[in-house]
This record gives C-alpha cells, structure tokens and sequence, in this order.
C-alpha cells in the first residue's frame, strides 16, 4: 500500500523485545475484550456496564475478590505446567488430567489415614498437609511422566498422548467417588469425602498458602530459564531437538523432565482447588468444570510467551475475568458459558496475534522516482 | 446384538467422516489438531438449525457451512499468515468449546424430531461414508488431481516450481477437510446421539486426528480403524455385552482411550518408522513461504 512517497511493508521481525511482547499481548487482550462485547449487545447488555460489573465483581468486591484470588492461585500453576514444556517446544494440554491426578493423590493419602470415615478424627496436620501435597504432586508427575516419556523414547505426538491421558483421568475421577467407589462419600452424592476440618491447608487473611507455592514456582522457573544449565538445555531442545542431541543433550531426558515437573505443578493446583480453598475440600460433582478451566492456562502461556514472571499478572487478569463472567452469567440473566464462551475468543484471537510477533508493519519512504514499479517482489 | 453392530457402525461413520477430512488436510501438508472443534462447530449449529427449522436438509447444510468456513480459518491463518498450526488448531478447537458452550446452551436437551430412517437396519451416512473412502482413495492415488495433493504434502516448493499452486491446492483441502469435519459433527448431534449437552463429543475429535496417523495417510486403512475404534466406542459403553460385571462402567470408559495411546506407540517405534514411515507426508505442519 502506498500512500504519498511511503509504502505499508510487512517487515519479519528478527528479535521482539520485551516491551514489544508485552504491547502486543496487551493489545491482543483489548481487542478480545472488544470483540467479546459482540456478545453482551446480542444478548441486549450494554458492554461497558457488563465489563465494569465483571472488573468491579472480580478485583473490588469483599465476596468476589477472594474468588479471584483462589482462581489466580490455580491459574497460575497450570501456567507454570504448561509453559516448562512449551519453553521444550513441547504441548502440554493435559492440565486437565494431571490435576485430576493430583486430586487423587491429595485424596489417596486422607483415605489411607481413616479420613473418609470420620470427619472429626484429629489427623495431625503438620505431617499429612506435607503428604497430600507430594502425593497430589507425585501424582500429576506420573501422568506428566507418561506423555515425557512417550515422547521421549518413541517421539509419539503428545498432543494425542496428553489429551487422552486427560480422558482417562476424567474417568478414573467418576470411577473413584461414583456409584460405591473408594473415595465416595458416605452420603452417596456422587462426590468425594469432605476433608476433615484439621487438614484444611492453613489460611493467611483469608488466602490458602497455596499461594506462596504459585508465585514461588513461576519466580524460581523464572531464573531456571535465565541462568542454570537445565534452563538452557531445555531452550536448546526447544529451538531444535536435533541440534540439542548433538550438543550433547539428552533427548529422552529433556521431555520426561518437562512434562515430569510440568504435570507435578498442575498436580498442585489439583490439590488447591480440591484441598485448599475454602468451601470446598472435596471433590466436587462438577470437578470437570474445574477441569475445564485449566485451559485458560494454555491462554495464560502464550499470551505471557512462555516468561514465568509475565504470567502472573495474566493468570490474575483471566482468574478475574473468568469469575466476574461467571458473576455477571448470573446478574444479568445470560446463558450457561461466559466465561467459556470468552476462553474461545480470547484463543482465537491470541492465533490472529502470533502474526505481530513475527512481522511488524512499517512505513517506508520510497525514492522519487521508483524503478520497480510493476515488477513483482 | 444387531443393534450393537449397527450402534457400532453408526460411531464408526462418525470417525470416519472427520478423519477422512483430517486425511485430505494433512496430504496436502496442513496439520489442524482442532478437529474437535470444527466438529463441536458443526454439530451445535446443526442441531440448533435442524430443531429450529424442523428440516434436517438444512441442519446438515449449516454444519457443513460452517465446518467449510472454520477451515477457511485455518488455511487462512496457517497458509496464507504462514502460522505454527498446532497453535492454530489449539485455538479452532478452543474456540469451539467456548463458544459452543454459550451458544448452544439454551438448546440443551433432546432434538425432539423423528428419527432419519435407516437403510437396510443401517444408517444412510454409513454407505455415504464409504463411498467418501473409496472416492478420496481413487482421487487421491489415481488421479492428476490427487497427484497435486500429494506433491504440495510431499514437497511444495518443488511443486511450485512445477506449475502447482500450492495456496490454492491448500486452501482447497483445508475448506473439504473443514466440511468433513463439520458434517461428521451434525451426524453425530442429528443422528448417533440427537442430545445436546455441552461439550458432549469427550475426545472424538481428538480420536480421528490419532486415527489419521494410524492409517498412514491411507482412506483405506482409515476405514479399517474408523470400525475398529467405532466398535470399541459402543462397547465401552455397553461393557456388559462381553464381560458383565467386570470393572465398573467408567473404567471401561477409558479403553477407548488407552487403545489410541497404544496404537500411536506402536507407530511410533523404530520397527514401524523404518517398515512405514515413508507415509508421513513430508511437509505437514510446515508453512510455505514462497521464495
């Protein structure tokens, strides 16, 4: 496109710098926003009061705020779990399963210490929080580990491997707490056992310690990357497997590990929400809402490219949305599925944007006289 | 247990419309992981057409329509911007189940119309199914245009250089194999299980993309899996057919499941890469810019 002696030119990037990334994925989030208000207009709500009510709901109001806040925690290690192994170049979309994983790790250990049976046992809890949270990660590991290993040794498509896996996960959850399973409740609901009140992971003002283990993990993956050998490794198999194996770097050692630590972190935030946040501590009927929703991490990891710290503030931002959607569901009367409804659209247009982040568009000024004119480049 | 082979069948078709689709983008080198989506696309607005029109014509229509346009998105983003296709494909199929999870709320429940009749105690997708397979085979391994395909899968920068169009041989599979895609989603919602349920279609999606590397790029043999994999569906959920009694249901739900893992390991060992892996198409998932 020409405009005076200037021409529009789609230019490939060779670096993005962060400030560049970060306008970006800013902008990416806007225009989903504005695009997403396509949907308030036809169900006959004005967008800008549905968006103040959501942000208002979600970061300023005494019920929504820890909502948000315990949501946040549970984004943020499903992040965690799926940017160590897209830093690999590698798809961890099994989340789902791993956390369900988790879950029944966490709950494996209550079960084996009498705590289906009576809920005013006094489990001490001091040894067995420690144990619900290795069995919950030790748990997610395990199927993480399948999809590594799986890729490692065979090189099988681990997008297939770890949706499956998701599948399976879903199942063995329904065989535990439905019809007469271990873990069901007493009050045969078709749920889990609720935890007995001694082991409720502790609260500070409010907000379950799971939170220290989210921000913890992302801060330390943040300086795994930058500056230790296994971080540099993993970038290496990243850019080229094959490059990696004649560095010397194993290529089996690589994905096992990645989805090993990845499928540990999204164990963890099977035990939070089950576990951990208040209301809750026990493995809901719906758990394949929860499921559900830790595809907004595979959001949160690419909207943050892949940088433990970025992702903070996104997992923040898309724990607030995806709760003041649900609010706003309610309030006015809208349909089941807002906050999914805004997953798809923030997705789609997350697509649209990896373009930015390979080209930019830039004005260059032309000769007076062009020499080319006609010929095609 | 007629009615089980018949129920057995009636999955198979399913998987074999939305692999043969995923069979003809990946020929032509387009990856597109989110088949679950065009299919959780195609099934929503179908039912929602069908039951609001009364018209099952226009119900399949629409969930063809709208699988075509779903991949014109893809080829859209993946040949013409030159995007990684695994993130597209990601987002097609999250983007389904967002938004099909909104849109087909308020039509949650039974189709409520009469039954499509059957042909000879099968469904009419089942011998449209495999007249698909062996027309895809034939153009495809037989014909000039099947060559094209091929070549443009195989190596397209040859291909240009051959008088190809590549854009254009891609974008003409992405938008078939969107339509496949679309229709095996409104057979399952108009006909195999005429219930909508948000995001009642659990993994078939995903199952037909595996059944595709299963069947090396080959409509035949996909065939041969679709009715495998559509038998062992049924019988994951009917259990008590074979063994009753034995493991309760939802661990029988995840066979199906656990077999795609199996075979997809077993395609991945050296023994079968060095017997058959010249099958891959070699430029699948990889952009083409042209030079």
């Amino acid at each position: 496109m020409r405009i005076g002696s200037y021409e529009l030119k789609l230019e490939k990037r060779l670096t993005l710098t962060g400030w560049e990334a970060a306008i970006g994925s800013i902008l990416a989030i806007v225009v989903a926003l504005v695009l997403f208000s396509v949907i308030f207009i036809l169900a006959g709500i004005n967008p800008l009061f549905a968006y103040q009510e959501i942000f208002s709901y979600a970061f300023a109001n005494p019920y929504g705020l820890p909502l948000t806040i315990n949501r946040f925690i549970f984004l943020l290690l499903c992040t965690s779990a799926f940017i160590i192994p897209f830093r690999a170049g590698l798809w961890n979309i099994g989340m789902t399963g791993q956390l369900y994983a988790g879950a029944l790790g966490a709950f494996a250990v209550l079960f084996a210490f009498g705590g289906r049976e009576s809920r005013t046992s006094d489990l001490a809890p001091e040894i067995l929080i420690p144990f619900m949270l290795t069995a919950a990660a030790l748990g997610g590991a395990g199927l993480g580990a399948i999809a590594g290993f799986l890729k490692g040794k065979f090189n099988t498509n681990e997008i297939v491997v770890t949706m499956m896996l998701n599948f399976i996960a879903f199942w063995l959850v329904a065989h535990m707490i439905k019809e007469g399973g271990p873990f069901m409740n007493p009050g045969g609901r078709g749920e889990s056992f609720e935890l007995p009140p001694s082991v409720y992971a502790p609260l500070i003002m409010g907000v379950p310690v799971t939170i220290f283990l989210a921000l913890g993990v992302a801060i330390l993956l943040y300086f795994a990357f930058a500056k230790t050998e296994i971080g540099y490794q993993i970038k290496a198999y990243g850019h080229s497997p094959a490059a990696a194996r004649y560095a010397g770097i194993s290529t089996l050692k690589i994905p096992f590990l990645v989805f090993s630590v990845g499928g540990a972190l999204a164990g963890l935030a099977g035990y939070h929400y089950f576990a951990a946040v208040p209301g809750v501590y026990k493995i809901a009927r719906n758990y394949g809402y929860f499921g559900d929703l830790a595809f907004y991490g595979i959001i949160c990891g690419l909207i943050s490219l892949g940088n433990p710290l970025a992702a903070i503030p996104v997992a923040l931002l898309f724990g607030g949305l995806s709760i003041g959607g649900r609010f706003v569901q309610g309030k006015l009367n809208m349909g089941f599925g807002v906050d999914y409804a805004l997953l798809g659209v923030l997705m789609i247009i997350l697509v649209a944007f990896q373009f930015f982040y390979r080209y930019k568009i830039v004005w260059v000024k032309t000769g007076e006289e062009r020499l080319d004119v006609g010929v095609y480049r | 247990m007629w009615e089980f082979i018949a129920r057995s069948l009636d999955a198979s078709t399913i998987f074999t419309f939305a692999a043969l689709g995923e069979l003809i983008n990946q020929r032509s080198g387009v990856l597109n992981v989110g088949v679950e989506g065009v299919m959780l696309f195609g099934a929503t607005f179908g039912f929602i057409a069908a039951q609001s029109t009364g018209s099952y014509l226009l119900g399949f229509l629409l969930g063809i329509a709208i699988g075509g346009l779903l991949g014109l998105l893809h080829g859209f983003f993946s040949v013409t911007l030159g995007a990684d296709q695994v993130v597209v494909g990601m987002g097609i199929w999250i983007l389904g189940f967002g938004l099909t999870t909104y849109i087909g709320n308020p039509y949650t429940g039974p189709l409520g119309m009469e039954r499509i009749p059957t042909i000879l105690g099968l469904s009419p997708f089942f011998y449209v199914g495999i007249a698909l397979v062996v027309v895809s085979w034939f153009v495809l391994s037989k014909t000039s245009l099947g060559l094209r395909i091929r070549s443009v899968g195989e190596n397209p920068s040859v291909a240009e250089v051959s008088g190809i169009d590549v854009t254009k041989t891609r974008y003409l599979c992405v938008t078939i194999g969107g339509m496949l895609g679309g229709l095996s989603g409104a057979i399952y919602s108009l006909f195999y299980n005429p219930v909508w349920n948000y995001n009642f279609l659990m993994g078939w999606g995903f199952i037909a993309l595996a059944l595709v590397f299963f069947s090396m790029w080959n409509p035949l043999i996909l065939l041969g899996g679709s009715l495998l994999f559509g038998t062992m569906w049924q019988l994951s959920l009917n259990p008590q057919l074979v063994l009753p009694g034995v493991l309760s249901r939802y661990i029988w739900r995840t066979i199906p499941f656990v077999i795609t893992i199996g075979v997809l390991l077993t395609m991945s060992t050296k023994w079968f890469r060095v017997r058959w892996g010249a099958a891959r198409p070699e430029a699948l998932a990889e952009p083409y810019v042209k030079q």
